[in-house]
């Protein structure tokens, strides 16, 4: 049973449960409200609606996973980043689940504080801007299955969608155009800059980042996820792509912006970079977003390179697929806190004079083995 | 009326207007919003047409020129902050 067939199920039981009251009603009341109920009834227990719902049903699953996962990362941020630097991080709130619970309370206590918006900002790319880059970063998630049967774009037959990791990929892209939008209308130098240096970096590193997924499509011949981690079935492919896998953690590490890449906020140099005009749950949706990106780019990585859902079968696929992600995030978060923000002019030769040749050469190395057939 | 019709109508009548705002915008940035909700339309389109790589590298290209569009449109438009300097 896929994740398409159980949500169709939850569905079709609950559709059937309301209908009772749509045709009640229809049988119960005098004849043109007792047509008009039936005839709701009857959309309602149509093929069309039922699918539809299900999508719904379906996306709902995915977020609120994905919600829950970046819950713990921030966890994971800042009890690891204590450990690194020597202090306790979160500690009472939850106090028997190591301090779980202060994120949520974190996010209660934005979700209370006022929205303002500056006098002088541009409106519409202030309000839109949190939207763009929420909106992009959550349909990352569509795309990236935990396994054969968990994922949201499965069909009923349990078919997957043809060119998933490009459309991850592509969704990626979206987040410099909102980040340059926040940092314009924020009508700020700092936001400006802060903005500026983001589009700069992300589009930097994108192309490294692409080469190096180019790469993985090449040796596994597809584009579709299921068939990518089929192919690593044998030999997952950071063992032989390692230069691109090294350079496609680094990247990823650019694309959302932690510490080592953080330019565009840094806060010892922009007050909070693009984010300084932003106040109370905008602002919370810009760090929660930061977190869901490093989420799918963790998943990316794993279904790209560390072999998917492959594992000893002692555990389900889907935590196989989880702890792979979480072991990326921890790599990111260690790289965090032992490497200093790199500079603004180191950042552009790093990125174009480094790894885009590293890049390139993974692809031939790509190349050279598909074509003595190893692969 | 089908359901993909209503669909259709809704992501064409969306791309013509936002490419009308692109000409008719006051702000250079508001005309970047509407290039890049019209580009977005027209990848939509594409996948009712069942051409998912096609919408898929629509995306890919054209939102990575929308940012250097917004680039240009920064660095080439005045705004409250160089006329605060002005002062």
């Amino acid at each position: 049973m896929n994740l398409y067939q159980f949500c169709y199920g939850i569905v079709h039981w609950l559709v059937g449960l309301v209908n009772n009251i749509w045709y009640w009603l229809g049988d119960f009341l005098p004849w043109y409200f007792g047509d008009l109920f039936t005839a709701i009834g009857n959309f309602a227990a149509s093929e069309g609606h039922l699918w539809f719902m299900t999508l719904l049903v379906e996306s709902v699953v995915v977020v609120v996973i994905a919600l829950i996962n970046v819950l713990n990362f921030l966890w994971i941020f800042r009890k690891l980043s204590g450990r690194i630097l020597d202090f306790y991080g979160p500690y009472y709130v939850g106090y028997r689940i190591g301090g779980w619970l202060q994120n949520l309370a974190d996010g209660m206590k934005l979700f209370i504080k006022e929205i303002i918006v500056p006098t002088k900002a541009d409106r519409l790319g202030f309000l839109l801007a949190p939207v763009i880059f929420v909106g992009s970063s959550l349909t990352i998630l569509a795309v990236i299955p935990f396994s054969v049967d968990f994922g949201i774009s499965t069909s009923e037959s349990g078919e997957y969608v043809s060119a998933g990791a490009l459309f991850a990929l592509a969704a990626f892209s979206i987040a410099p155009f909102a980040i340059l939008l926040a940092g314009w209308s924020s009508n700020n130098k700092y936001t400006l800059i802060g903005g500026m240096r983001s589009a700069a970096q992300m589009m930097s590193y994108e192309i490294p980042l692409i080469l190096c997924a180019a790469s993985v499509f090449l040796l596994a011949g597809s584009f579709n996820f299921v068939e990518i981690v089929d192919a690593q079935s044998g030999i997952w492919f950071f063992i032989p792509l390692f230069i691109g896998f090294v350079v496609f953690l680094i990247c990823l590490m650019a694309e959302v912006e932690i510490i080592p890449f953080d330019l565009p906020e840094a806060e010892a140099e922009l007050v909070e970079g693009w984010t300084t005009e932003y106040g109370g749950m905008r602002f919370g949706l810009f760090y929660m977003t930061t977190a869901v990106r490093s989420y799918a780019g963790g998943a990316l990585a794993t279904a790209l390179f560390l072999g998917g859902w492959h594992g000893p079968s002692f555990l389900p696929d889907e935590i196989w697929f989880l702890i792979k992600a979480y072991i990326v995030f921890t790599v990111f978060m260690w790289l965090t806190w032992s490497v200093p923000r790199i500079r603004i002019d180191q950042m552009l030769v790093f990125g174009w004079r480094r790894l885009l040749p590293l890049a390139v050469l993974n692809l031939l190395i790509a190349a050279a083995l598909k074509s003595g057939g190893w692969f | 009326m089908t359901w993909e019709m209503l669909v259709f109508l809704f992501l064409a009548s969306s791309a013509l207007l936002s490419a009308l705002w692109v000409i008719s915008a006051k702000e250079i940035v508001h005309s970047v919003i509407g290039m890049a909700t019209c580009f977005i339309a027209i990848a939509c389109l594409f996948i009712m047409l069942n051409a998912e790589f096609v919408a898929i590298v629509q995306i890919l290209v054209y939102v990575g020129a929308v940012t250097i569009v917004v680039l240009f449109g920064i660095m080439l438009t005045k705004r409250e902050i160089m006329e605060s300097e002005r002062k």
